[in-house]
């Protein structure tokens, strides 16, 4: 380091501090835009629609006695057009009041059991 | 021989040169995540507008036993009791009941200005003969041209029409109203 210039350190440590900050700053700028993605991605994967519905459509037709062919439809549509594994069953069969079902639903990443009971 | 000056200044271009690089990498990194990010947030309250759409329509007039406008819509794409559904006629006419129910609900804001959304709605049923569903367009306001970035919305709705693949049973069926929504 024989005849090198020691002048003016402040000036280069500040010139570090300020080249480091603008670092931090650029990496707080680039995850803070991840963050709505992310939370909008997960409210959209989890299927609180799909299992609302489901569960409506389930009700409706036990208040019919739980036909066969709507039966059928409910599992079929729910397995070609949702991706997901549903089934139920009504007991006393035909759901005569007072019964219960037994619903369950799953699509692989989210799974949704509940037992019903008439009123 | 080699002139060792300059070292320290030697290595300080260097760190300020490698903290630079970083820096415009993660800056070009924050702006092109922007607009993925901003559109899931507007699908996702697409998506809530056109379920809660869907779930008025299903509701039984009065809010009592009977058929709600959306059973009724369906039912009428049969002519009679013994006939299977088929695609509506006026799919894309304006005052098809569909089209008008559903456009005043997605497309009302405060103010006297209608928002413009664009749909296709389609019924899909299940064929048991051919053991596979099968889809009939339902009402529709825009061709889907493949450039259109929509969010899907389904409604179940039982009918008591017969569908395709049925001949003339006449038991209830099960069928689901999925309507593709978009913005452009």
């Amino acid at each position: 380091m024989a005849g090198l210039n020691d002048d003016a350190q402040w000036i280069v440590m500040m010139g570090f501090v300020i080249s480091f900050s603008f670092f931090f700053l650029a990496m707080i700028l680039n995850q803070s835009t991840v963050v709505g993605q992310t939370t909008a991605e997960s409210v959209l994967d989890f299927p609180k629609n799909d299992i609302r519905d489901v569960r409506s459509v389930i009700i409706n037709s036990s208040e019919i006695g739980d036909p066969d062919y709507v039966h059928n439809d409910i599992v079929n549509i729910s397995l070609f057009r949702k991706n997901a594994v549903v089934n139920y069953s009504c007991n006393p069969t035909g759901c005569t009041k007072p019964y219960t079902i037994s619903i369950h639903y799953n699509n692989g990443v989210t799974a949704y059991n509940e037992t019903y009971t008439s009123p | 021989m080699v002139n060792d000056n300059g070292q320290l200044y030697t290595i300080e271009g260097v760190a300020a040169s490698m903290i630079m690089l970083f820096t415009i990498y993660l800056v070009l990194g924050a702006t092109s995540v922007y607009t993925p990010g901003d559109a899931h947030i507007s699908d996702m309250q697409l998506e809530q507008t056109g379920t809660d759409a869907l779930r008025m329509m299903n509701t039984p007039k009065n809010g009592s036993a009977g058929t709600s406008p959306l059973q009724d819509i369906i039912n009428d794409l049969s002519p009679n009791t013994f006939t299977p559904i088929a695609p509506a006629t006026n799919a894309f006419d304006p005052t098809n009941p569909f089209n008008i129910m559903f456009m005043n609900y997605v497309n009302n804001k405060t103010g006297n200005e209608m928002d413009d959304l664009h749909y296709t709605a389609n019924v899909t049923y299940y064929d048991i003969s051919k053991k596979t569903t099968g889809s009939l367009l339902l009402a529709s306001n825009r061709n889907l041209s493949g450039g259109e970035h929509p969010v899907r919305v389904t409604e179940w709705v039982i009918i008591d029409k017969p569908v395709p693949g049925d001949g003339t049973r006449t038991q209830p069926r099960a069928v689901l109203v999925e309507v593709l929504l978009w913005r452009d």
